[in-house]
């Protein structure tokens, strides 16, 4: 038997020593008010009904590509214009103009509103896995599922869901941003990976596909520097100018740019991270520099608590 | 939180079939737990405690669907625990500090008022030792303490690997048992 499948030691508290707390009744009546509090009801007058009509086929599927006619299908409600589409089936694709937002009902996951200007194509819907491509503009998810059943492909990444809510804009080009309000997503592109905890951002690029991830709060030299890098930039002032700014919470930073950076910057890198928080027990220096898969790994959970 | 028994399995069927009655029955029988063990991670504060509740149960109960066996069920069930907990704690790092023990005695379900002050006095001061651990060591022991998981549960839950829950375990209660022998003297 693997000696995990044990369970730990109850350590030095005592049963009764923390008591089980009853749950208010209160918890449960605002769980089903919310359950039952149905979506406010649009104001749609006559002349605003006109207007949205006027501006025709604002939302819309644009052509059906399913090769089964059972193929399966997510709800559509519109937040903002005209009312076109109340579902899209895998292979369609949903369109907004500059006035509409639409919200899609990913399965029983989620969902993903839809901003405006904004074009996404329903690519599989499957227990196993949920899939859109996001071809241009800026969409919203909120999804609560297993890791990686929902992804998101834009030009230059795939979104995929570790259990979380962001936002992901791009253009058609690739170049974007990620957003993660709660929880973790991982940018995906060509073998590259960027994780991206709730807080932080992260932009996309076509042709280098995901940049290096960043808290919103980090300083905006930090910030500026690191768009330096994720461009291309490779002048020693760059990096010294990230590792200047870090603090403590964009190790998330620094512990990304460790497998970007070439060996002489990564120890430098490397030592400015372990100025800012200690070396964890089970990483040693040598596995570090090494780019050691789990030391890195361990690494970064370790790591996690202080973002 | 273990789900293994035919009437549990029942009931999450029953709620991806859309029966609140159901919902209602799953709540009943895991929300002491998960109650607990937010207000314990969030010091003993009544507000935040309920408001993560919450959350876990309204993710849990509009995501059903996508439950897929008992396993997967536990484990999505503490993982939404760990997640709201940990969102919570990042969201309001300022607000993270040891609870004071007299505080943390208010805690206990009021039936338990009239029990001896002694009892009390002790488990105020073991929750306030809790209570002044890092949330990375916090959560392991309260995961261990109400739910009772084995290594590789928690490691599922706190998506770290099982050494790694071994070492923040061990890790936790070295620092629990020397804060209790302080608050004893």
């Amino acid at each position: 038997m693997n000696q995990f499948e044990d369970k730990p030691p109850i350590g030095p508290i005592e049963q009764g020593d923390l008591p089980l707390v009853k749950a208010p009744d209160s918890i449960w009546k605002s769980i089903e008010a919310t359950l039952e509090a149905k979506p406010e009801p649009r104001r749609t007058g006559v002349f605003r009904w006109q207007w949205a009509a006027a501006s025709l086929a604002v939302v819309g599927v644009i052509f059906w590509i399913a090769t089964r006619p059972s193929a399966p299908a997510w709800r559509v409600s519109i937040l903002e214009g005209s009312p076109s589409v109340d579902k899209i089936k895998v292979g369609e694709w949903l369109q907004t103009d500059a006035s509409s937002r639409a919200r899609i009902t990913v399965a029983d996951i989620g969902t993903v509103d839809v901003e405006p200007n904004t074009r996404v194509r329903l690519v599989a819907s499957s227990p196993t896995e949920h899939r859109l491509t996001l071809a241009r503009g800026e969409i919203s998810a909120t999804v609560s599922a297993p890791p990686r059943l929902f992804l998101v492909d834009t030009p230059a990444s795939t979104a995929v869901d570790l259990g979380c809510a962001y936002k992901i804009k791009t253009d058609e080009s690739g170049d974007g941003v990620l957003r993660v309000t709660s929880g973790w997503v991982s940018l995906e592109w060509k073998g590259h990976e960027s994780l991206v905890p709730a807080g932080a951002d992260c932009r996309t690029r076509s042709k280098t596909g995901p940049g290096t991830p960043y808290f919103a709060d980090a300083s905006q030299p930090l910030q500026d520097a690191l768009s330096a890098f994720d461009s291309g930039g490779s002048a020693a002032n760059v990096l010294q100018g990230i590792l200047r700014e870090a603090r403590v919470r964009d190790t998330l930073t620094l512990w990304h740019l460790l497998s970007r950076v070439d060996p002489v910057d990564r120890v430098r890198v490397f030592e400015r991270m372990t100025e800012l928080v200690p070396l964890p027990a089970g990483v040693s220096r040598e596995k570090a520099l090494r780019l050691d898969p789990a030391a890195l790994k361990s690494w970064r959970e370790e790591l996690a608590w202080k973002w | 939180m273990v789900v293994s028994d035919p009437e549990t399995i029942e009931i999450i069927e029953a709620c991806r079939r859309g029966d609140r009655e159901a919902f209602r029955a799953l709540y009943q029988a895991h929300k002491d737990k998960v109650y607990s063990i937010t207000l314990y991670f969030f010091h003993g504060d009544i507000a935040e405690a309920s408001d993560a509740t919450q959350q876990v149960f309204l993710k849990l109960i509009t995501n059903i669907g996508s439950f897929r066996g008992e396993a997967e069920f536990s484990t999505w069930l503490h993982r939404l625990v760990v997640n709201t907990c940990l969102d919570g704690s990042r969201k309001n790092k300022s607000r993270e500090r040891p609870a004071d023990p007299a505080e943390l005695m208010r805690i206990a379900d009021p039936a338990s008022h009239d029990e001896d002050l002694t009892r009390q006095q002790v488990a105020g001061r073991v929750q306030a030792a809790l209570s002044s651990l890092p949330p990375k060591l916090r959560m392991p022991i309260l995961l261990r303490y109400f739910e009772e998981l084995s290594y590789a549960e928690m490691a599922q839950a706190l998506r770290c690997s099982a050494g790694t829950v071994a070492s923040r375990l061990n890790q936790g209660h070295k620092l629990l048992a020397q804060k209790l022998e302080k608050l004893r003297r």
